[in-house]
């Protein structure tokens, strides 16, 4: 019996339950992220097809490790290892204590404006959660954080990149549905500054309702020379900042060389504290290759797979099973949001994006829905596939630089509560559309 | 017969939605004989591995700008987008039908494994820009974005500094100031996406850019094809090339009706003497990509005979 | 204030059932690394060049994405040899130490024959890449106004890079079950 083919008779129906069971029966035996997807892929494309579809994994592979958008990660990383092996951060934090130690779990709360500044910064997650991973999260457990929570501001503010503006997911949504790019941004910056308050609220209500989950506020009066002290550790990271954010708004850089620019900050930061050494530089450069590595071949197996789900014919597939579910509008909303939660649990953003927007975006034009409002909330969408489990990018980058007592279901299990903070964002988006269409 | 074409516009594109009334034309003029799958942009492979995919039988054919497999062999950028060529659309048009065009593209391409059907575009581009621009003059230092190709080498010689930058980043980049001005897309796509509001002084027509879009498949498959079928396919792409074109220019006159009223954005229009400067240094540029490869020499010699043959160059 | 606690920072090395191959890949690791910073501070020279001279270069951009391409695809392999991919270890975890072992090397075989498979599939990529139609040698360029032929070359990379991966998961298959006996 021929082999290589023999899928095709099965139909694409029980093709793609076949196509998930092996996903999620692969993804929980221990073999590395980035062969799971890539096996999936690989047994389809020899299954389904045969050995001459198989080039059409590495050409996307290629051409997944060769788009620009992926710059910026490699430099938010690098970032983070150059402020992990220096003393910035630790004199970072010890400054925000001084500021907000006066509130229950004001260094969490500062730490969730730390990630929003970040998101403006960057269009892409990867490098925040790292720097967070690295920089914020040992602060917040050195000062007395209970873990889980700490964990999951660092995931789930990281995770803001996409939803602040400027946004990768936005702007390959507005090239994809033909819309206004800086009206996605308009549009989206209210609901992700929604997003950031629910997570502020929720540790907040942690800190004064559930006792020791964060640590006493300082009482004892701090001398004002131990004042001035501390408040110098807010200086050079304050600069580096206003060098980022300035450079992105007064037209000097493009995001993406804006994020060079961080990098450039943070290592004349170091020179400025006598810290710059060679091996600094090598460690840090050594642990950036290693980190992006890992980060990049997470996204790989799920552009590859799209391609030869696509293949299969995929697209026309998931489009009838959304147009045969309802006549009403609604309806079909919400089952998009399924079929994006779902396959949140399953695949990478980039895989994500790749399916379902050539299919929703036509559906949404034909129902009448605005498609900007639908581009936010197809970002906020990305914002939960980001912390789901099995398949949580957000956990997998942070598991990526945490020690190793802190396990994959500790992180899960942390980002349940933030889950559902985001959920209730995507439901207050559709139930107001206003919040983006003010 | 059932083929998979990958096309180089997104979903939500109004390209996109125009190539699949060609599928549906085919269908019809075939009997349903031929059916076509058509994709959008990055569905199967990326828009510039197409070409090889079709050559190793992974899709079947594609809809895309020409100018992408000019890393392949300069003649596709040469041919893809001869800058400062053509002023209408039928012109190309006609280079590509009856001034030899179609059988050269084929003399390139089969090799590759490819066969060429038709050629069809989405016409002239509007130049994007966030300062006034009203001749060649006015190009001089002005940082500008170009995409890959001949447009980049004769901006470069009419003295503005291209920047090399994806096309993600091109909004969020005109958007800070970061560059004054871009190569993108037809005037309705750029105003539809918003780049005409944050650089309001979008030169229209344009003089720079007409794509040839071209629409090949599969060498093999296509000589399986019996000859009332092939001939099915050159007809239904050649109706199409004028439907697009037609399409595309009533939306392109919307959007300038549009933009106008808007009263924000200043629609600039360059002379004829200033169109004619740019194309010479054009043509100077030509020349330059004809000498990197015999495939890229035929393609001049033979567009620069049919420009001098029509009238078309003013030497 | 909580007296603060050391935090202890892991370095990472190539993992010893990985071998002296592993080793060596460690090493070479460097060069692909120094390229990020190298991409780093060509984009800061492409904005002093830009906003301060009105000159930007024709090659910085892709140059970047060509250095960043080559550190995701090595950056791949480095994670191979120290281990250092994520793995949900759900089921894993529970395992007895010998079942373990056999885990181990099965998914390192598994990962050996799929990239293995990639490499090849890289080497007919690569067929169209490097020669014309003709048989002539030439790398696929960019097709930009600089026209370099970075994308030939990293294709070649990309194959070299899979059938290296394969290479090192073969040698962790056999270091594994060599530990078992
Ligand atoms: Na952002
Ligand atoms: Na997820």
């Amino acid at each position: 019996m021929e082999i290589f083919g023999s899928l095709q008779s099965m139909g694409i129906e029980a093709g793609t339950g076949l196509l998930f069971v092996m996903l999620l029966a692969l993804l929980v035996t221990g073999i590395p992220l980035a062969f799971v997807t890539l096996l999936v892929t690989l047994i389809f494309a020899l299954g389904w097809f045969g050995p001459n579809v198989v080039p059409l994994i590495t050409s996307r592979v290629y051409s997944f490790v060769s788009s620009f958008v992926f710059v910026s990660v490699p430099m938010f990383v690098l970032m983070a290892a150059i402020l992990d092996r220096s003393g910035i951060a630790r004199d970072l934090f010890d400054a925000m204590r001084l500021i907000g130690g006066r509130i229950r779990g004001g260094v969490a709360v500062q730490t969730i404006f730390v990630a929003v500044i970040l998101a403006a910064m960057s269009g892409i997650i990867g490098g925040e959660i790292v720097l967070l991973g690295l920089i914020a999260l040992p602060q917040m457990l050195r000062q007395g954080y209970d873990r889980r929570l700490a964990i999951g501001v660092v995931c789930a503010g990281g995770s803001l990149g996409t939803m602040v503006p400027p946004s990768i997911v936005l702007i390959i949504y507005g090239l994809t549905a033909n819309v206004s790019i800086g009206e996605l941004f308009t549009a989206a910056f209210i609901p992700g500054f929604m997003l950031a308050l629910f997570y502020v609220s929720y540790v907040l209500a942690r800190a004064y309702l559930t006792p020791g989950a964060v640590p006493d506020p300082v009482r004892e009066p701090v001398p004002l020379a131990e004042k001035l002290r501390l408040l110098k550790g807010l200086f050079l990271p304050i600069v580096v900042v206003i060098m980022v954010l300035g450079s992105i708004y007064g037209g000097i850089a493009s995001v993406t060389e804006a994020s060079a620019v961080g990098v450039a900050g943070v290592m004349l930061s170091t020179m400025l504290r006598g810290e710059f050494t060679w091996s600094l530089l090598r460690g840090a450069a050594m642990q950036t290759l290693q980190t992006v590595g890992m980060i990049v071949w997470i996204g790989i197996g799920a552009s590859a797979l799209v391609g030869v789900f696509n293949l299969m014919g995929g697209i026309k597939f998931v489009s009838e099973l959304i147009t045969g579910i309802s006549e009403n509008p609604t309806i079909i909303i919400l089952f998009m949001m399924a079929i994006l939660f779902v396959l949140g649990m399953f695949l990478d953003w980039v895989g994500i994006a790749l399916l379902t927007m050539p299919i929703f975006v036509p559906i949404i034009k034909t129902l009448g829905f605005d498609p900007v409002w639908f581009g936010v909330l197809f970002a906020m969408n990305m914002q939960v596939s980001f912390l789901s489990p099995p398949f949580g990018p957000a956990a997998f980058y942070l598991k990526s630089v945490v020690p190793p007592d802190i396990s994959l279901g500790e992180i899960f299990r942390s980002l349940m509560p933030f889950i559902l903070l985001q959920v209730l964002a995507v439901a207050m988006l559709i139930l107001f559309p206003g919040i983006a269409m003010y | 017969y059932e083929f998979k074409f990958q096309s180089s516009d997104p979903a939500g594109n109004p390209n996109f939605e125009l190539q699949k009334t060609w599928v549906e034309d085919v269908a019809q003029k075939s009997d349903g004989r031929i059916a076509i799958d058509l994709l959008p942009v990055d569905s199967i492979v990326a828009y510039n591995e197409t070409q090889d995919a079709i050559a190793t039988g992974i899709i079947d054919g594609h809809v895309t700008d020409l100018s992408y497999f000019a890393g392949k062999d300069p003649a596709f950028g040469l041919m893809g987008n001869p800058v400062g060529a053509w002023s209408d659309p039928q012109q190309m048009l006609d280079f590509v039908a009856n001034g030899g065009g179609k059988e050269l593209l084929n003399e390139i391409e089969n090799p590759y494994g490819l066969q060429f059907i038709g050629a069809t575009t989405p016409g002239l581009e509007a130049f994007v820009s966030a300062k006034p621009l009203d001749g060649v003059d006015d190009l001089k230092g002005l940082k500008m974005r170009a995409p890959e190709g001949l447009v980049q080498e004769v901006f470069a010689a009419a003295g503005a500094a291209p920047v090399n930058l994806p096309g993600s980043e091109v909004f969020t980049s005109l958007d800070k100031n970061v560059i004054d001005a871009a190569d993108y897309s037809v005037f309705s796509t750029n105003q539809a996406q918003g780049l005409n509001d944050v650089a309001p002084h979008p030169v229209y027509p344009g003089f720079h850019s007409l794509p040839l879009v071209e629409i090949s498949m599969n060498k093999a498959k296509w000589d399986e094809l019996p000859e009332d079928l092939q001939q099915v396919m050159t007809q239904s792409v050649a109706d199409f090339a004028q439907r697009q074109i037609k399409a595309l220019a009533e939306a392109d006159e919307k959007a300038v009706a549009a933009a106008k009223e808007g009263g924000k954005i200043m629609i600039h229009d360059w002379s004829d003497e200033e169109r004619a400067k740019f194309r010479k240094i054009a043509m100077g540029e030509w020349e330059k990509v004809a000498s990197q490869s015999p495939a890229a020499q035929k393609v001049y010699d033979t567009l620069t005979a049919y420009l001098n043959e029509k009238g078309l160059v003013q030497q | 204030m909580t007296e603060p606690e050391e935090i202890v920072r892991e370095d990472h090395h190539a993992i010893p059932e990985a071998g002296a191959f592993g080793r060596w890949i460690d090493r070479v690791a460097i060069l692909p690394a120094l390229g990020l910073v190298a991409s780093m501070l060509i984009l800061i020279q492409e904005v002093i060049l830009r906003y301060v001279f009105n000159s930007p270069t024709i090659w910085a951009h892709e140059t970047t994405v060509f250095l960043c391409a080559t550190a995701f695809v090595f950056g791949g392999i480095l994670c191979a040899s120290r281990d250092r991919h994520i793995r949900v270890v759900l089921i894993y975890d529970i395992l007895p130490p010998r079942i373990r072992r056999l885990f181990d090397i099965v998914i390192s075989t598994v990962c050996a024959l799929s990239a293995g498979a990639f490499a090849w599939a890289a080497w007919q990529m690569v067929k169209r890449a490097a020669w014309r139609p003709d048989g002539s040698f030439r790398l696929e360029t960019s097709g930009s106004a600089w026209n370099p032929p970075y994308p030939g070359i990293l294709k070649i990379l990309l194959m070299i890079a899979l059938a290296v991966m394969a290479v090192q998961f073969v040698i962790l298959a056999v270091n594994y079950a060599r530990a078992r006996r």
